[in-house]
């Protein structure tokens, strides 16, 4: 039962997870294309001289947000700036990808500081949730998604704790990430023995389980905001 | 609710799923950011009221015919049936939204909940519990609309009548065609609203910059947007837009009325005339020394009242600041003001519902921001705007006087 369960999460489910996510968005954006458009515009006053500018202005500084609630800002760009490093940090697990290499693994993975930043903002953003008015906004999608993001964080946290604090009985090296990553975009998988008998695997299955949930949900759930925000954004600039 | 029904009730949604549309609905994070910035739930502390609480109604319905989990797991998000209790609360969220889309400015990703209140306005028509008033005032205009030719002569008659006011206002020698109807290649074709202060205010000011103008035979006003039948609004407005074409007009001046002149400005695609607001003219006038006012005319102190359909979705922002601070020998800024500033709370046509209480509730920022000013002159420059205005200056007992601000330049012009 454990076998084949860590094997499917390892294999299987990754292939899926990126099948999802890739042909998820995809799909979405298709589905819009195929929508009918407006007559019109829908533009809303006054516009930057630039619009391009101003829209990638607004997207990466949320002032919004800003204006909205100080506290929240911070911690949705906090959140925001350490998800993209986490996430090129993996991607330079998964391939030899030359400017991603340049910078030691060790920055992208903020030293273990970015796992707490990740942690520490869904924490908030799920407490904030219990508040009024937020509570009564929320839906079940909404706790579920934090709940997986702050499993996938935490699994992750104490995989690279292991390696932070050299407790080497519970390791397993960078390089078997890599070995493991790479070997499944080369589409012949293997799974390292220091992972599958390291005494963190559990850790890492867990890990990998969560982040695959959370990439095969992306597209359909209210994540797809990260690409669904620059064509709505330039609605109201048209 | 029947299957046919509920067949017809999927139909309209599809229908309203438009690209903006399809991104807003699947967009939203609930954060909540925009929580606080619509007018309503500042004055009457309720979810529904709220843009994403609002928002939400519409999106449940979505969910549930719409999108796997609304069938496979509803609670994921709350996706729910459409029934009576769901379409009450439709008709609660639509009609308290007033279009103001002062919300946009407050949300990331710039989601028009007025826009999503679009599908909701579908359902409910589909339902037949649109509200009455507008759907009797939107099928009156479409009606005029089919049958000009029987309006004319009563219409004709009314305006000699008008003619007379302008004249004596002006001076002239003759009441002879300071009106004037259907003249071919002019300028421009104004286009007013039922009352005679939508007509004459303005005929003043063109006799006083000797413009080559002509009056459309239809109001401004378009019902078939507020009651949100998309048929009866592009019904509605065409009616102007081929009334300009047939008389070959270069120009489109839309009365003090926000969301007559932001459905020719951008919602109907281009046309082949130029569309512009009176206050926008009027300013130009001032520019090229073809009007003049008489600066400082009003000694006490005055305020500026945004109509949202001009201001934060027209982008008229400064032309009537400036028409303004020339009249005005105190004129004070509202605050937040321009794409911030409040709505009032009477666009969208719900100064045409029976429903008062809830407008002066609703009123209640726009009250504190007058209040604040300290102005004894209240302007602004959309009819509904004024109405509302009127009703919170009432309903709050305040000490100000509420001003349309063409009437204010036809009163001050130096001739
Ligand atoms: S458009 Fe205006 S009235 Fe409607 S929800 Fe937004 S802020 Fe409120
Ligand atoms: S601010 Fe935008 S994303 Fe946030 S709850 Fe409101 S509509 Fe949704």
């Amino acid at each position: 039962m454990w076998e084949f369960f860590s094997y499917f999460v390892m294999v299987p489910m990754v292939y899926i997870a990126f099948a999802t996510l890739i042909l998820g968005i995809i799909f979405k954006f298709i589905v819009v294309y195929r929508s009918p458009g407006i007559p019109g515009r829908l533009p809303v006053f006054p516009m930057e001289k630039s619009k391009t500018l101003g829209l990638l202005k607004e997207a990466f500084t949320i002032p919004a947000a800003f204006r909205g609630s100080k506290p929240f800002w911070f911690f949705l760009v906090l959140f925001h700036a350490a998800f993209t490093l986490v996430f090129l940090g993996h991607l330079e697990l998964a391939g030899d990808i030359p400017v991603l290499r340049s910078i030691p693994h060790e920055v992208f993975l903020g030293a273990g500081a970015l796992g707490v930043t990740l942690g520490v903002s869904v924490i908030y953003f799920l407490f904030r949730r219990l508040h009024t008015p937020h509570r009564e906004i929320s839906v079940m999608e909404d706790y579920v998604l934090l709940l997986l993001l702050f499993f996938t964080i935490l699994f992750g946290s104490i995989l690279h704790m292991a390696d932070r604090y050299g407790m080497t009985a519970l390791n397993i090296p960078v390089g078997d990430y890599r070995v493991y990553f790479s070997s499944l975009l080369a589409l012949k998988p293997r799974m390292p023995v220091m992972i599958t008998a390291s005494p963190h695997f559990i850790i890492f299955i867990l890990h990998l389980f969560f982040a695959n949930l959370v990439l095969i949900m992306f597209p359909f759930t209210k994540m797809i905001h990260a690409a669904f925000i620059f064509p709505a954004l330039s609605i109201k600039r048209k | 609710m029947e299957p046919e029904k509920l067949q017809g009730m999927k139909d309209a949604i599809r229908g309203r799923l438009t690209k903006p549309m399809r991104y807003y609905l699947d967009l939203c994070t609930r954060c909540g950011l925009c929580y606080e910035s619509c007018h309503v739930i500042q004055g009457i502390h309720k979810r529904e009221y709220s843009p994403v609480g609002r928002a939400e109604v519409v999106r449940k319905v979505f969910r549930k015919y719409f999108r796997p989990s609304g069938k496979f797991l509803p609670s994921w998000g709350e996706a729910t049936d459409l029934d009576d209790r769901v379409m009450d609360e439709l008709l609660d969220a639509a009609f308290s939204c007033t279009g103001c889309r002062r919300c946009v400015m407050h949300c990331p990703f710039g989601i028009d909940t007025g826009l999503i209140m679009g599908i909701a306005k579908v359902l409910l028509i589909e339902n037949g519990t649109a509200p009455e008033e507008l759907l009797m005032l939107s099928d009156a205009a479409v009606e005029k609309g089919k049958s000009i030719a029987e309006f004319k002569d009563g219409y004709r008659s009314v305006i000699y009548d008008l003619e007379k006011q302008v004249q004596e206002r002006l001076g002239l020698p003759s009441p002879e065609g300071v009106i004037p109807m259907e003249k071919k290649n002019a300028n421009i074709l104004y286009v007013a609203l039922a009352g005679a202060r939508s007509i004459v205010n303005p005929a003043i000011i063109f006799n006083a910059a000797k413009e080559d103008w002509t009056l459309s035979f239809f109001e401004a006003v378009n019902f078939g947007q507020f009651l949100g039948d998309p048929e009866k609004m592009k019904f509605i407005a065409n009616r102007v837009v081929n009334e300009a074409k047939e008389l070959g007009v270069k120009e489109v001046v839309i009365v003090e009325c926000g969301t007559a002149y932001r459905i020719p400005k951008f919602m109907l695609g281009p046309l082949p005339f130029k569309v512009t607001s009176i206050v926008e003219l009027i300013h130009r006038y001032l520019k090229e020394g073809r009007i003049k006012l008489k600066e400082g005319a009003l000694t006490a102190p005055v305020t500026y009242h945004d109509p949202c359909q001009l201001g934060r979705n027209g982008g008229v922002f400064e032309e009537p600041r400036e028409i303004l601070q020339i009249l005005a020998k105190d004129y004070r800024e509202m605050s937040p003001t321009r794409e911030f500033n409040w709505c009032c709370g009477g666009g969208g046509g719900l100064v045409a519902l029976d429903n008062e209480n809830f407008r002066i509730k609703s009123g209640k920022p726009k009250r504190d921001q007058i209040v604040a000013t300290g102005a004894k002159v209240v302007v602004s420059a959309c009819e509904n705007c004024i109405s509302q205005l009127e009703t919170i200056r009432s309903g709050y007992d305040l000490d100000v006087e509420v001003r349309y601000l063409t009437e204010i330049v036809a009163e001050n012009l130096v001739v």
